[in-house]
């Protein structure tokens, strides 16, 4: 029997499965903790399916191999895609961060100002002598002494209390005793509720040592679900969409994260700062994404022939060289050839003699990132082609030039349909890897340069980085939502561009 | 293998389960259980920050967690972060005000009116924001502008702005390879770098609206007086004045090589300049049509809305409204990343010439906008800048600005 049914793999099984139960409990106690009971189920029932799978010992063997892929597939597929979807449903972006009750909380806060001629105070916690909590309080400006309880402000005599240095309390009248350290911190949140009642507000602490009269502008009515403001008596009202907004449009922040159904879909379709370029920017993408892949293919294949031969001279030391580019990190190249190609001080440009706009002119931007990114690309392709090559089989290839074939035929009608049945999926997820290749269009051009056409999207900008521009580059810096729903539809053209590659290059296996 | 029965195989595993458990589950709930005020703070601070909250925090019998975080991504971590691992104090930039009152992450703070004047009033209003009234969500630290550094061996220090112009046009042919400017650009563009330069044009970003908080309706992008004298651009760009080619890395060392006599660049570069070698003086850019001012930025540290869910509100509030605003926690904090300090106490007693000068530079400078709808104006204001000073086939700025100004409206929305 192999290794998995000695006692060193039932060890590790055991470790593994011991690790998988120990993380389920866990998350099935946060899960509990917040109440979320259909996720707690579905974590039991899949974990005790786990246990059961494992531990049955002749039964379920196929299923054992199944399982892992499943889980991670839907762990790294699934659940990103349907967060996702679930993301692009909402008005999550700046100002629309927090759940309802705590936006409201946050208005109520950030309408406490000072009233015009609303006091401060150094203040010092202390306990009266029945043991509750008051605020000790120097006037800063009057220097008066009052006790304040949450029945209002009692005065004390002129120097019943001493300061310090900074202003800090230092000894509390007769009857009184100072809150300080580990019970002061265990009083934290009292502290920062505590309010003393005045004319025009009230008195509130303002960390450990200073408080200050605040009084709200803004009123909540709990019934109504309506802010009003004090001054005017302007009605805010929940406008369905995050926020509470007045009838001229004034909007309280901060705003509250909820569903807003298809209002991100639909500004897709509808926007003119995203449908105007969409087609240009697309059309580009494509162009972008289908030259790199065809241009590396092509390079790819050219080397990998010219290094199969087995009398080349210093083939290993060449295979090494065409790979580094691979081994590199893509964004340290990437920023790298920037340098490289800058127009008025780059090496390359020194170097040819040339005076090439390679990053400023539009038309040779497309180039430079297309060539940078094949360049980055090369040596992938001179791998699967070099792998590839050498599994078609030499009688093929052989009985061909019995048959007369020149090397041109040979290639185009033998060694080529061999070699896409293999290399032809990897062709399509490399062509959908650059579809969505932000990083070498980010950190060469950032989409650049501007064009002249009035539209955000710049001469370079795929459909990626545009959507980078539009969710987090425009209105009020971060717009999640949008940004999902912008990456939906470009999932779904990637997935049916893919879809429709594989099923046409489906037709190639025919012909083994 | 027989020997193991299936029952013993599902004892041992349950077994091991609940031991792995504890450990998962015991290990945050032990460290919970002692308080702690938790500071999210950049590299360059990460010492000084634990020296002064560690001194505070100590006379208050709490522990203290400082986590150094890159300072780039600290607002937008702060929307994401679960609140168990949330803190309760962040240090950030000024710009960033906007974004994070407006989703409702930090709390307003009122420091006494006695340590409120011991800050200039800018680097106050840098850091309060409202729609209607405006709060202040920060205890200001560290200051710091762009200026104008000049290779005294090289050139004079320009009076006038026709001075400057010359003086670099002249440097610039004396030899092959030689910079008028080192402004950095870059194919993305650079707005910052380039702001006393649309400042002295009559350029503004957003104006003000009757209360006095900035207007985002209000975009002064292309306004009038700004597109009157932008043809002024297309000049600096035809005789190679100004030239959006040269980027960060080009123009910092075509300075430091003496291939350019003017550099434009920020208290950053502080340590460069110093161990360089060369004779310069830092200036504010001289006057064009307007006072060519650079943008401001202030850095301060913000109680965030965790504090108040983890029992820390009062005590992250004494922290940063009143003990970060001392002149001596002051002049530590901004003396950690070679800032000038916030409080004008404490800036009295740096002795630093370099700050001194960036200081003097930054005179009349205008806070960068705080309000979120700032995020639309980069990029656009930028491409104007790399538009219309590419030298040959370059845009003609006003039609850029206008472009730019556009783009913005739309973007905002």
């Amino acid at each position: 029997m192999s290794v998995f049914s000695g006692v060193v793999g039932l060890a590790i099984k055991i470790a593994l499965l011991a690790v998988v139960n120990g993380v389920a409990v866990w998350g099935g106690t946060v899960l509990a903790s917040d109440e979320k009971w259909f996720a707690l189920a579905v974590l039991v029932a899949a974990t005790l399916a786990i246990d059961l799978i494992y531990l049955s010992p002749r039964r379920a063997i196929p299923l054992k191999f199944l399982v892992p892929g499943t889980v991670f597939l839907i762990a790294f597929q699934i659940v990103p895609i349907v967060y996702n979807v679930n993301v692009g449903f909402t008005n999550w972006s700046t100002g629309h961060i927090l759940v309802k009750s705590e936006a409201i909380a946050g208005i109520q806060r950030n309408s406490l100002g000072p009233p015009p001629d609303g006091a401060a105070y150094s203040m010092a916690p202390a306990r009266n002598a029945d043991g509750n909590l008051v605020l000790l309080l120097v006037d800063d400006t009057t220097g008066e002494q009052f006790v304040g309880s949450e029945d209002g402000l009692e005065p004390l005599g002129r120097d019943s209390l001493k300061l310090g240095e900074f202003g800090t309390i230092e000894t509390p009248p007769s009857g009184y005793t100072l809150v300080t350290g580990a019970e002061l911190l265990r009083l934290d949140t009292e502290l920062s509720r505590f309010t003393v009642p005045t004319e025009s507000g009230a008195i509130r602490s303002e960390g450990t040592e200073a408080a200050l009269e605040l009084a709200p502008t803004l009123r909540y009515d709990r019934v109504r679900d309506t802010f009003t403001r004090i001054e005017d008596g302007t009605t805010f009202r929940d406008n369905s969409k995050g926020a509470f907004v007045a009838a001229g449009g004034e909007e309280l922040e901060p705003g509250w994260r909820t569903n807003i159904g298809l209002a991100n879909f639909s500004a897709v379709l509808t926007d003119p700062l995203i449908r105007e370029p969409f087609l240009r920017v697309f059309l580009w993408t494509l162009v972008f994404a289908a030259s790199i892949v065809l241009v590396s293919f092509a390079l790819g294949l050219f080397l990998a022939i010219v290094l199969n031969k087995p009398t080349l001279r210093f083939r290993r030391g060449y295979q090494v060289v065409l790979i580094v580019p691979y081994a590199l990190p893509a964004f340290l190249a990437v920023l790298v050839w920037g340098g490289l190609l800058n127009d008025d001080f780059g090496v390359v440009n020194n170097a040819l003699h040339t005076n090439i706009p390679w990053l400023f002119d539009p038309w040779w931007a497309r180039v430079s990132v297309i060539a940078v990114s094949v360049w980055l690309t090369v040596p992938y392709f001179l791998l699967v082609s070099l792998g590839a090559l050498q599994s078609i089989p030499s009688e093929l290839v052989e009985a061909a030039r019995v048959d007369g074939g020149g090397p041109f035929a040979i290639l185009r009608r033998v060694t080529l349909p061999l070699l896409l049945v293999v290399v032809a999926p990897l062709m399509i997820a490399s062509f959908a890897l650059n579809f969505n290749n932000f990083v070498n269009i980010y950190l060469l051009t950032a989409g650049g340069p501007p064009s002249d056409d009035q539209s955000v999207a710049g001469a370079t900008d795929i459909l990626i980085t545009y959507t980078y521009k539009l969710a987090f580059e425009a209105g009020k810096g971060n717009d999640f939502g949008l940004a999902c729903a912008v990456s939906i539809f470009i999932f779904m053209i990637v997935a049916s561009i893919s879809g429709a590659a594989f099923w046409k290059t489906g037709s190639l296996e025919n012909v083994r | 293998m027989q020997s193991l029965s299936k029952r013993t195989i599902g004892v041992l595993v349950v077994i091991a389960a609940v031991l792995v458990t504890m450990l998962v589950v015991a290990g945050p709930t032990a460290a919970a259980a002692e308080t702690k005020i938790r500071v999210w703070t950049d590299k360059d601070r990460k010492a000084a920050v634990e020296k002064v909250v560690g001194a505070w925090a100590a006379s208050k019998g709490l522990s203290v967690e400082v986590l150094e975080k890159d300072f780039g991504k600290i607002r937008d971590d702060l929307k994401t972060v679960q609140p168990e691992s949330a803190p309760d104090v962040i240090i950030g930039a000024h710009d960033w005000t906007g974004q994070l009152a407006a989703d409702g992450l930090v709390l307003p703070l009122f420091p006494t009116k006695a340590t409120r004047a011991q800050f200039p009033s800018y680097a106050l209003s840098a850091f309060s924001y409202g729609t209607a009234v405006t709060r202040l969500y920060a205890a200001p630290v560290a200051l710091e502008n762009i200026a104008l550094v000049v290779n005294t061996k090289l050139v004079k220090v320009p009076k006038t702005f026709a001075e400057f112009q010359a003086s670099a046009l002249a440097f610039k042919k004396k030899a092959n390879g030689n910079l008028a400017v080192a402004v950095p650009q870059g194919a993305a563009g650079d707005a910052y770098h380039m702001y006393p330069f649309f400042s002295g044009l009559g350029g503004y970003v957003f104006g003000r609206n009757k209360a006095g908080n900035l207007d985002p309706s209000d975009i002064g992008v292309a306004n009038k007086t700004f597109l009157s004298n932008a043809s002024q651009i297309d000049a600096w760009n035809k005789s190679g004045f100004l030239n959006s080619k040269i980027d960060y890395g080009v123009a910092k060392d075509s300075f430091l090589k003496g291939k350019a006599a003017f550099w434009i660049t920020g208290p950053w570069e502080a340590d460069t300049l110093r161990t360089s070698k060369l004779s310069y003086k830092i200036v504010q850019v001289p006057s064009n049509k307007f006072k060519s001012v650079p943008f401001l930025g202030v850095q301060g540290f913000m109680v965030t809305k965790f504090a108040t869910t983890h029992g820390l509100e009062s005590a992250a509030k004494d922290l940063v409204g009143s003990y970060m605003m001392r002149p001596d926690g002051q002049a530590a904090l901004a003396a950690a990343n070679g800032r000038f300090p916030a409080n004008m106490v404490a800036g009295k007693a740096v002795k630093n010439p370099l700050l001194a000068q960036f200081g003097k530079a930054g005179v009349g400078g205008v806070p960068m906008p705080n309000i979120p709808q700032m995020s639309s104006v980069w990029s656009d204001l930028a491409s104007a800048w790399v538009k219309s000073t590419k030298g040959s086939g370059a845009s003609k700025a006003r039609t850029a600005f206008a472009t730019a100004a556009r783009n913005i409206a739309n973007k905002i929305g």
